[in-house]
């Protein structure tokens, strides 16, 4: 199009096409943009701050409301992660306050996908006397509560199923950071740190983009380290959207990345470049740890991850030399989140490596935040649910998992096992996000009780026996979230636009009402205004002025760099040997572990991970984000040219893709970012909910074709330990 | 008199299109309409590869052809520079779709108006900065006055040699630094 003028051609057929789209007419946000036609110039604009749900950083915003609908969104400037922006998930995903496809009242499941609508009373009647008598006839264990956490959830989730005795409370993590949890946690006392990336002048991400599972200030901070000429290494399989402000790109064998960051630990010791000061003072086990790693050599690496032992000695000896101002980022899911058989083992070795670097709480370093000091409700008038005594369900298998996230997938196993009776899910897709769907759902169909709260008909919705609609969080206040970092504070999410469904309701009323009719209202009796007035009370803060301003960060509670705390670890200093594996039944000192699966001559590794548009699968029924991959064909899978030639396979081929669970078709994007072993496919695809119309059938769910599995250390998901074969078919 | 217009640093570009969403929030588009469109161009062989994403957008020419070919004047270049339709004597003839060297002109299919990024206009006129540039994530993006040699935009075409996207297309306002 650049480079051509459009031709007489292209122009009636343009003109052709816009006449379809016109009287084919869109849903929802088009309906929206033309109520602001008709509501005139002269339009009352309401500027009020808040926080995102597009993903789980809760980024501050500041929605602009017009005429009292939601017309646009600007990034809070003071909120530290979003630092004036937004991004494009943020910006889209606040349309689905008006979605068509909105759950807007009660529902109750009559036969196999049929709903009918009931009152609010009914469904907390039934689901109350559903949840008593499972807990009567099998014990409190046998219910579980499972979200994607947001402010009010984390407070009111576990809160509810502590209530109802039960101590099975469950996050997505499981698919997300349960192997870096573990490794982090065991290792240096948290399961994740920050980074501070505009002051480091060495960087290397493993499986990490920050261009594409975004916090707006995380690309500013690493585009100002570029600037300051940082040197910004990424280790991927794919040479994802962040390579344009990378210096080097590895293109590492996927399932590899341990054996990389063991041998550059060895590297860093045998070259004498590691911290020995901070060794000494903040870190048990090293003579073992510096032993066990001397039979990893670069050549041994090279062989591995396919990445020359003159690169790998190159970069470990340059950050070595950059140290304290050089790191491993920690990463999310990335390649040691939850995604192969080792990940907790890479996981625990990044966090060693940095501790090798001595960049903890140093400027340009690992950073271990502070918590802003937050009140609680006064507990005579407001009791606390007594903490059960009975181990959350999987703390048994896992004992290394983070406790506070849990293994959100021992719920399914359970239920297939007829343990687990009832489970909720809270702001969670488990059906399609959390495992092999058909594992899952099967799981899901054989509970006694199922209940899903959402805003839209979710696959796991679609299962549950009841359905609970709620508010979308442009239409709902909440619990004050607790910024934790370099500088803490405290942001709110507060309502911007009335209630859209008269019939749906915020989460904090539901489970206060549906635990007052299981018997436990007790536990639920304040307003959510006198919950976030006794947190703000020792900050000196109002909550008008809260609300007001939205984000306050606290600046003269600043941590002071260069000071090392007392780690949350048994010995309280960094743990390059552990005791609490060695417990636990796993080796205490960190080792090469092989993936579980490896592709042969005629297969692929299948491999996923974030767009910058899209989160898990709440954004694919969100027509202004849904576009941009009709747009530009993002739901296609990515193939090395080399490998495409040898199947036949062209540009934009329709193929069949084969694995052990399940068959997809899909179309092609031939390109050369792309290791010749794997297959990269999007995330956040494959919605099979017929209820959701503008998401349905685009793609497929890489899920799907995941193997319900434990990792051994962490019970995540090992989600990249997936063997593919690709074929061509005619579309 | 200020004469805008931007640096686009595709160096830094994510490709994550929050200036697009932001664009089509802030002006009310339909889903299907954007007045910014995104180029790829993949350069090397695996695993030396370099991906560069292209966003484009009006360029605000200086000589634009969309306005001389406009037959009624409702394409019109205000005198800060910033290329604008004014709606009311809009035809809907796309001839100013077929004159544009760059795609950069959609139609609205509500109004049968063609409309185009207009550098916000009317935020520009409040001392704020267009919706794309406040939103990008990654400050690929600089607005300013281009007439003025201490602006940001201004120090930065020069620091960063700064180059249209087609100098032999025409004088653009958009410079980009690739």
């Amino acid at each position: 199009m650049v480079d051509t003028k459009l031709s007489r051609r292209g122009f009636i057929k343009a003109s052709a096409a816009t006449a379809a789209l016109a009287s084919a007419g869109t849903v929802g946000f088009n309906e929206w943009s033309n109520q602001y036609v008709k509501a005139g110039a002269n339009a009352d604009i309401k500027e009020i701050p808040s926080t995102c749900n597009a993903c789980s950083s809760k980024c501050g915003m500041i929605g602009h409301v017009k005429n009292g609908r939601l017309w646009k969104l600007t990034g809070h400037p003071d909120h530290p992660y979003s630092k004036g922006k937004l991004c494009a998930r943020g910006h889209g995903y606040a349309t689905v306050v008006y979605s068509q496809d909105r759950l807007t009242q009660p529902l109750k499941r009559v036969g196999e996908k049929k709903f009918e609508p009931i009152t609010w009373e009914q469904a907390y009647k039934e689901i109350a006397e559903k949840l008593n008598k499972i807990i009567k006839e099998y014990g409190p264990q046998s219910v579980a509560l499972t979200e994607d956490p947001r402010a009010s959830g984390k407070f009111y989730s576990p809160r509810f199923i502590n209530a109802l005795g039960s101590s099975n409370y469950y996050t997505h993590h499981v698919v997300c950071s349960n192997s870096r949890d573990s490794g982090f946690l065991h290792t240096v006392g948290v399961s994740s740190t920050s980074a501070d990336i505009s002051n480091a002048k060495y960087i290397m991400f493993i499986g990490r983009s920050y261009g594409d599972g975004i916090r707006p200030s995380s690309v500013q901070a690493l585009a100002a380290a570029k600037d300051n000429g940082a040197k910004i290494v990424i280790v991927d399989p794919r040479l994802n959207n962040t390579g344009n402000l990378a210096t080097e790109w590895l293109a590492i064998r996927p399932g590899t990345d341990l054996a990389l960051v063991l041998v550059m630990s060895h590297v860093l010791i045998k070259e004498n470049l590691h911290d020995m000061e901070f060794i000494k003072n903040y870190t048990v086990g090293f003579e073992e740890y510096a032993k066990e790693l001397k039979k990893y050599t670069p050549e041994w690496a090279e062989k591995i991850t396919g990445i020359s032992a003159d690169s790998i000695t190159r970069i470990a000896i340059d950050m070595g030399k950059a140290k304290p101002k050089a790191l491993i980022e920690q990463s999310w899911r990335g390649a040691f989140g939850c995604n192969y058989e080792n990940s907790t083992e890479t996981g625990r070795s990044v966090a060693m490596f940095n501790a090798l670097l001595g960049n903890y709480q140093q400027k340009g370093g690992s950073i271990f935040g502070g918590k802003p000091n937050l009140g609680n409700l006064n507990e005579s008038i407001h009791p606390n649910p007594k903490e059960p005594e009975a181990p959350k369900a999987g703390k048994k298998e896992f004992p290394l998992a983070y406790h506070s996230h849990g293994v959100a997938t021992i719920v399914a196993k359970e239920a297939l096992e007829g343990k687990m009776k009832a489970a909720i899910y809270y702001h969670s897709n488990a059906a399609l996000g959390y495992g092999n769907p058909k594992v899952m759902k099967e799981a899901l169909s054989k509970m006694d009780l199922v209940v899903a709260i959402d805003v839209q008909m979710s696959e796991t919705a679609q299962l549950a026996h009841y359905v609970l609609p709620e508010v979308t969080y442009i239409e709902r206040d909440e619990v004050i979230e607790g910024l934790s970092g370099k500088i803490p504070g405290i942001a709110l999410r507060q309502q911007m636009v009335e209630k859209v469904h008269p019939e749906t309701k915020p989460i904090h009323e539901i489970y206060s009402e549906l635990a007052k009719v299981c018997g436990v209202g007790q536990y639920f009796n304040f307003s959510l205004d006198e919950l976030n007035e006794a947190m703000l009370a020792p900050t000196g803060i109002t909550y008008k002025q809260l609300r007001d301003i939205g984000t306050i960060m606290f600046q003269n509670e600043e941590i002071t760099l260069g000071e090392m705390p007392k780690l949350k670890t048994p010995s309280g200093k960094v743990e390059f040997y552990s005791e609490t594996y060695k417990d636990a039944g796993f080796k205490p000192i960190v080792e090469w572990i092989e993936p579980k699966v490896s592709p042969a001559d005629d297969s692929f590794r299948l491999i996923t991970g974030k767009q910058a548009i899209h989160s898990h699968t709440q954004t694919a029924n969100i027509p202004i984000l849904m576009q941009i991959t009709k747009d530009y064909d993002l739901e296609r899978i990515w193939i090395n040219p080399v490998r495409a030639k040898a199947l036949g396979i062209k540009d934009g081929d329709m193929v069949e893709l084969k694995s052990s669970e399940a068959t997809s078709r899909i179309r092609v994007k031939i390109t050369e970012r792309i290791h010749p072993e794997a297959i990269f496919v999007p995330s956040h695809y494959g919605i099979t909910s017929k209820d959701l119309k503008i998401g349905q059938g685009i793609g497929f769910g890489y899920m799907e074709h995941v193997p319900f599995d434990f990792e051994k250390w962490s019970g995540a998901g090992n989600i990249h330990e997936v063997i593919v074969k690709v074929r061509k078919v005619k579309s | 008199m200020a004469r805008y217009g931007m640096v686009i640093d595709t160096r830094k570009c994510v490709g994550c299109y929050a200036c697009r969403v932001s664009c089509q929030m802030q002006n009310e588009l339909p889903v299907e309409e954007s007045y910014i469109k995104f180029y790829e161009k993949e350069t090397g062989v695996f695993p030396n590869v370099k991906n560069e994403i292209i966003p484009v957008q009006c360029q605000h020419c200086e000589d634009a052809p969309c306005v001389s070919v406009c037959p009624t004047k409702a394409t019109y270049t205000t005198k800060e520079g910033i290329v604008l339709v004014d709606s009311d004597k809009c035809i809907g003839c796309k001839y100013c779709m077929v004159a544009c060297h760059y795609g950069a002109r959609t139609q609205d299919h509500n109004t049968g108006v063609v409309e185009k990024c207009r550098f916000c206009a009317e935020l520009v006129a409040e001392g704020k900065q267009p919706a794309c540039v406040s939103t990008c994530i990654s400050n690929a993006r600089i607005f300013g006055d281009l007439d003025d040699p201490n602006s940001e935009v201004s120090k930065a075409i020069i620091k960063m040699n700064a180059q249209p996207l087609r100098p032999d297309l025409g004088k653009a306002k958009i410079y980009y630094v690739r």
